[in-house]
C-alpha cells in the first residue's frame, strides 16, 4: 500500500518507535508510582519525552510539557481553561472539530475569522478586525488539517498580546514539519498529537503551557496524595491517571528521529513532493487543485477535487488500487464551509517524510486510471 | 555515611535538580520521600553526599531550581531539617 494520509496518522514509524515501544511494555511501570527500579525507569523515560519535545519546542522548563492522550485532550484542557460559556472566543476559519465542538460544548460566543486560502496576511488582517477588549480567547490552527495551509500565528499571536487575549495554537499539522519555538511565539498553550509529525505511537500528544491549566480529569498522580485536590504544579495537575509508557516511550524516540532529520529538511521534503503533485494535478482535465501560489504557506497537504465525481468515490477507487487518501469533510467542516467545498468535500493527499516521488507517481497512474473510466 | 535530602515540589521537579546537579559534576539520586517528611504523601526529592550540599546549593541557585526543605540524614537512618 502506498500510503498517502499521514494528516491523520503517520503509519510509517522510524524503527526506533517500535523498539522503545516493546521495550517500554516489557520494562516500564508507572511513573510517581513507587521508588523501585521498573517506577523510576519509567520516570526517567516519562522525562526524557519531556526534554526531548522542550529541545525541539525551545521552551526552558521541560516540567511545562503535559502528555495528553491526543492533540483533542490536550486542546480540551487548554480551552476549557481560558473559555467559559457567553465568552467572546475567535477562531480561524480552517479549524477541526477538536477546536469548535469544546467551544460548542463550552456555549462559547463562537467568531470565526474567515479568510481565503493561502492568504496569510488577509488571516492576520480577520483575526485583528475582530479583536475586540471583550474577546476572551483566540484559537487559531497552525496548518490546516484539510488545505496544508500554513497560518501567520506568530503575527497573530503578537496581535493577541498587544490587546492582552489570550492564545491557544492548535499544531496538529505542524509539530515536526514547520519550526515551532514556543517562547517565540507566546501562546498560553500549544496543542499537539504525538502520532503525525512527531512520529510516535497513536494515544499520545502534548500540550505545551505558559501557564498552569485547569483540571479536566482528576486521579492519582503519585504526587501529594493525601491531599483531595489535584497538585497545583506542572505537569502533574494535569496527569492524573497512569501513563502511556508504551506510547510516551514511542513518542521520545519520534521525537528525536524529528530532531536528527531536523524540520525543515523534512518540511523541504515534504513541500518538494506537494509541489510534484500539484504540478501534476492541474494538468488533468476537470481536476481541481488546492495549492498555493507561494509556496511558503502551504505543507505537506494537498485538496483536490475531480468534477463530476464524489471524492469519497475517488477515494475508494483509489484504496482499491492500494493508494491510501482520505476524502470527505476530514473532521473540519469549518474549513471546507470557509473554502466553499462543504458540499462536495475534498480528496486529501498528506505526506511524510517517508514519502518518494515514486508513491506520487504511483497515486497519479491511479488517479488517472479512475480518470478514464468516468 | 551522612547524606542531604532535598525535597522537590515534583517528580519532574526532582528530575530538573538532579540534572542540573549532574550536569555541574554533581552525583544526585532522584528518590522518594520519607513518609514522615512528606506532609502532603507522595514525595519526590534529591538525595546526595554530604560533602557536596555547598556546591549543590549554589548550583541549584543559579539554575534557578528550589527545594521545599532540606534533610541531613544520618548513618543510624534520622533525619534532622536543615535551616538555611
Amino acid at each position: 500500500m502506498i500510503y498517502l494520509d499521514s494528516a491523520a496518522t503517520t503509519l510509517k514509524k522510524p524503527a526506533s518507535v517500535a523498539r522503545a515501544v516493546a521495550w517500554a511494555v516489557n520494562n516500564l511501570s508507572s511513573p510517581g508510582r513507587g521508588g523501585h527500579a521498573a517506577a523510576m525507569a519509567a520516570a526517567e523515560e516519562a522525562y526524557a519525552c519531556r526534554c526531548a519535545a522542550a529541545r525541539l519546542f525551545k521552551m526552558r522548563n521541560p516540567e511545562n510539557v503535559v502528555i495528553t492522550c491526543s492533540a483533542t485532550h490536550a486542546l480540551n484542557i487548554a480551552i476549557k481553561t481560558l473559555a467559559r460559556r457567553g465568552d467572546r472566543v475567535i477562531i480561524s476559519g480552517y479549524e477541526h472539530n477538536s477546536v469548535t465542538r469544546p467551544l460548542h460544548g463550552i456555549g462559547a460566543h463562537v467568531v470565526v475569522a474567515g479568510s481565503e486560502l493561502f492568504e496569510p496576511e488577509m488571516a492576520l488582517h480577520a483575526f485583528e478586525r475582530r479583536l475586540t477588549d471583550d474577546t476572551k480567547l483566540v484559537v487559531c490552527n497552525h496548518v490546516s488539517n484539510v488545505f496544508g495551509y500554513i497560518q501567520p500565528i506568530e503575527r497573530i499571536a503578537e496581535a493577541c498580546r498587544a490587546r492582552g487575549v489570550p492564545f491557544i495554537v492548535d499544531a496538529s499539522q505542524s509539530a515536526g514539519v514547520c519550526e515551532i519555538d514556543f517562547e517565540r511565539i507566546g501562546a498560553d498553550f500549544i496543542c499537539m498529537p504525538g502520532h503525525k509529525g512527531l512520529y510516535g505511537p497513536q494515544g499520545t500528544g502534548l500540550l505545551l503551557c505558559a501557564r498552569v491549566p485547569k483540571t479536566l480529569l482528576q486521579g492519582g498522580t503519585g504526587s501529594q496524595s493525601a491531599l483531595v485536590e489535584m497538585p497545583e504544579m506542572l505537569p502533574d495537575r494535569a496527569e492524573a491517571g497512569t501513563h502511556n509508557m508504551p506510547g510516551i516511550a514511542g513518542l521520545r524516540a519520534g521525537i528525536e528521529f524529528v530532531e536528527k532529520k531536523r524540520v525543515q529538511k523534512i518540511m523541504a521534503h515534504e513541500h518538494s513532493l506537494v509541489d510534484f503533485a500539484a504540478g501534476e494535478l492541474v494538468k488533468r482535465d476537470g481536476v481541481r487543485v488546492f495549492v498555493s501560489e507561494y509556496g511558503y504557506c502551504q505543507s505537506g497537504v494537498l485538496s483536490f477535487c475531480v468534477d463530476k465525481m464524489d471524492c469519497e468515490i475517488v477515494g475508494e477507487e483509489l484504496a482499491r488500487r492500494n493508494i491510501a487518501v482520505r476524502a470527505g469533510l476530514h473532521c473540519a467542516p469549518l474549513a471546507h464551509k470557509t473554502a466553499g467545498t462543504f458540499e462536495t468535500g475534498t480528496v486529501r493527499v498528506s505526506l511524510s517524510v517517508f514519502n518518494t516521488k515514486g508513491h506520487i507517481r504511483a497515486f497519479l497512474d491511479a488517479l488517472d486510471e479512475i480518470l478514464k473510466k468516468r | 555515611m551522612v547524606y542531604y535530602l532535598l525535597i522537590c515540589r515534583s517528580l519532574t521537579y526532582a528530575q530538573r535538580s538532579a540534572k542540573a546537579l549532574e550536569h555541574a559534576g554533581i552525583t544526585a539520586i532522584v528518590s522518594r520521600v520519607p513518609t514522615i517528611l512528606s506532609s502532603s504523601g507522595c514525595g519526590y526529592g534529591v538525595k546526595l553526599s554530604a560533602k557536596h550540599i555547598s556546591n549543590a546549593l549554589i548550583v541549584l541557585k543559579n539554575a534557578e531550581l528550589h527545594p521545599l526543605k532540606i534533610y541531613v540524614q544520618y548513618a543510624d537512618g534520622n533525619f534532622n531539617e536543615v535551616n538555611l
